[in-house]
């Protein structure tokens, strides 16, 4: 059972020899494919995360754009609702302006053809009572 | 009794003392390294998966003093370095 | 002689039809050399190659089956050897140590799943190459030389000088342990596969169904932790020798 001979150089040579192979065959490449693939990760990594940031920074400006037209909408909108009532206030005004004078005209009218009728009123009543006179009174004397 | 039975016998109790004796203190090592690993997976759960391995690594290593012993005693029952001395002297 | 006979059976003893320390020899020259190892080790040794060439082969970016699978496997051998070297040195010792993890491994597993009691050989039997303790001395062997190797190269003969480092009275047991890490990291993997199938032959001689299984899943485990622990005690050695004498880590 513990007896050496000749397999133990044997083994040993083997296992240098299976060391060699292994080396030649198993760790070198794989190594490489290993090395390769991380390279390769971490060139994706980098230019993902380049591509993250460029993609962060155009949602960024989209979003100050969307503001901007944002807050325009908003002044345009104030804007026209400020040209609405001032337009609505003038139109008012208008009307309502109109309407006075018009109805100051009718008035004036009114109050014209109440002097007319007043005056052939008046004239009629004079004449009547000339003609009273003059019944009364006979036509000489009046004159 | 002449020398070769003597040595028979004694390398036989002497094999079965060794491992006997030699497996205490590996048994005392180990239990007290797993009631260490133990508690301190109870303190770091997270910890638990790096304190196994070490653990197992821990262990094998105190075992070798078991094996060890082991080894001796194959040497003595299978590979007495004094039968064939003995041997080649009663037979010369 | 009577005796003697009795000893000679005691030194042959069949486990469960588990032969220990029966040997299938092969001469070549005037060297013997243990044939039943050898199978199995070249076994072990074309199925790796095999793996790794399938899984390099055709290699893709997305990888897939046998190269997904290898992948997972170089990458926990290049975790093993990064966090024993450290981020620096650990590449030019990746193959080493990961071939140590996955030759020992797959001799562990191999020997444990495969039904090697099925092939019958003129004596001895087939099993896990690192049950024999040629095996694994010639791996630790290998181990003690990387890390001379690896001191060495990295200090040159400064490397000495680590010895004498912190007081010179410790010289002895430095030198002492320069023998005791292949002695001790080959008897932990040659004791624990050799216990593992002892343990498994008894108890399928006592009990032959079932009753085994546990103890079997069992030693799947200790075996995948064994070599874990042979990579990574190689690996500890190196960086001990690369760094210097100055912490001790030692098993």
């Amino acid at each position: 059972m513990f007896d050496f001979d000749a397999t133990l150089p044997i083994m040993a040579l083997q296992f240098l020899l299976l060391t060699y192979i292994l080396n030649l065959v198993f760790y070198k490449p794989l190594t490489k494919a290993l090395d390769e693939r991380d390279a390769y990760v971490r060139e994706n990594e980098v230019d993902a995360r380049e591509r993250l940031s460029k993609a962060e920074k155009l949602v960024k400006e989209y979003e100050l754009q969307i503001a901007g037209a944002r807050r325009e909408s908003q002044s345009i909108l104030e804007q026209a609702q400020a040209d609405a009532k001032n337009i609505n206030a003038q139109k008012t005004a208008e009307a309502q302006q109109q309407v006075q004078s018009e109805r100051e005209k009718a008035a004036q009218e009114i109050q014209q053809q109440k002097e007319a009728a007043m005056q052939s009123l008046e004239q009629q009543v004079d004449a009547l009572s000339r003609q009273i006179l003059e019944k009364l009174l006979g036509a000489e004397l009046v004159r | 009794m002449d020398n070769l039975a003597l040595i028979g016998m004694a390398s036989i109790v002497i094999a079965g003392l060794t491992i006997t004796v030699g497996s205490i203190a590996p048994a005392l090592g180990e239990g007290k390294a797993l009631a260490q690993a133990l508690s301190a997976i109870a303190q770091q759960p997270d910890e638990a998966k790096n304190i196994t391995r070490t653990l197992f690594v821990g262990m094998a290593l105190v075992e070798s003093t078991a094996i060890y012993c082991f080894v001796i005693t194959l040497i003595l029952i299978f590979a007495n370095p004094f039968w064939n001395y003995f041997i080649e002297k009663a037979a010369g | 002689m009577e005796i003697l006979d009795g000893l000679t059976v005691i030194n042959s003893f069949t486990l469960a039809e588990l032969e220990v320390g029966e040997h299938f020899l092969w001469k070549i020259g005037n060297f013997s050399v243990h044939g039943q190892v050898l199978i199995t080790s070249w076994l072990v040794i074309g199925l790796l190659v095999l793996a790794s060439v399938a899984a390099s082969q055709n290699i893709q970016r997305i990888p897939s089956g046998i190269q997904n699978f290898m992948e997972y496997a170089l990458e926990f051998i290049r975790d093993l050897a990064k966090s024993q070297l450290g981020e620096k040195e650990y590449r030019p010792w990746v193959p080493f140590i990961g071939t140590l993890f996955l030759f020992i491994f797959v001799s562990n597993w191999g020997g444990a799943l495969v039904p090697w009691k099925l092939i019958e050989l003129p004596s001895g039997e087939l099993a896990a190459p690192t049950n024999d303790i040629n095996t694994t001395v010639a791996l630790a062997l290998l181990t003690s030389l990387a890390y001379f190797y690896a001191g060495l190269s990295k200090k040159g003969l400064g490397y000495f000088k680590g010895y004498v480092e912190p007081i010179p009275i410790l010289l002895p047991i430095k030198v002492l342990e320069d023998f005791t890490k292949p002695l001790s990291l080959s008897f932990r993997l040659f004791g624990n596969i050799v216990a593992d199938e002892l343990v498994v032959g008894v108890f399928v001689l006592l009990v032959p169904l079932f009753v085994p299984l546990p103890l079997m899943a069992l030693g799947l485990f200790t075996s995948a932790i064994q070599a874990l622990i042979f990579a990574t005690l190689a690996g500890a050695y190196i960086h001990e020798a690369l760094e210097g004498h100055g912490e001790e880590e030692h098993g």
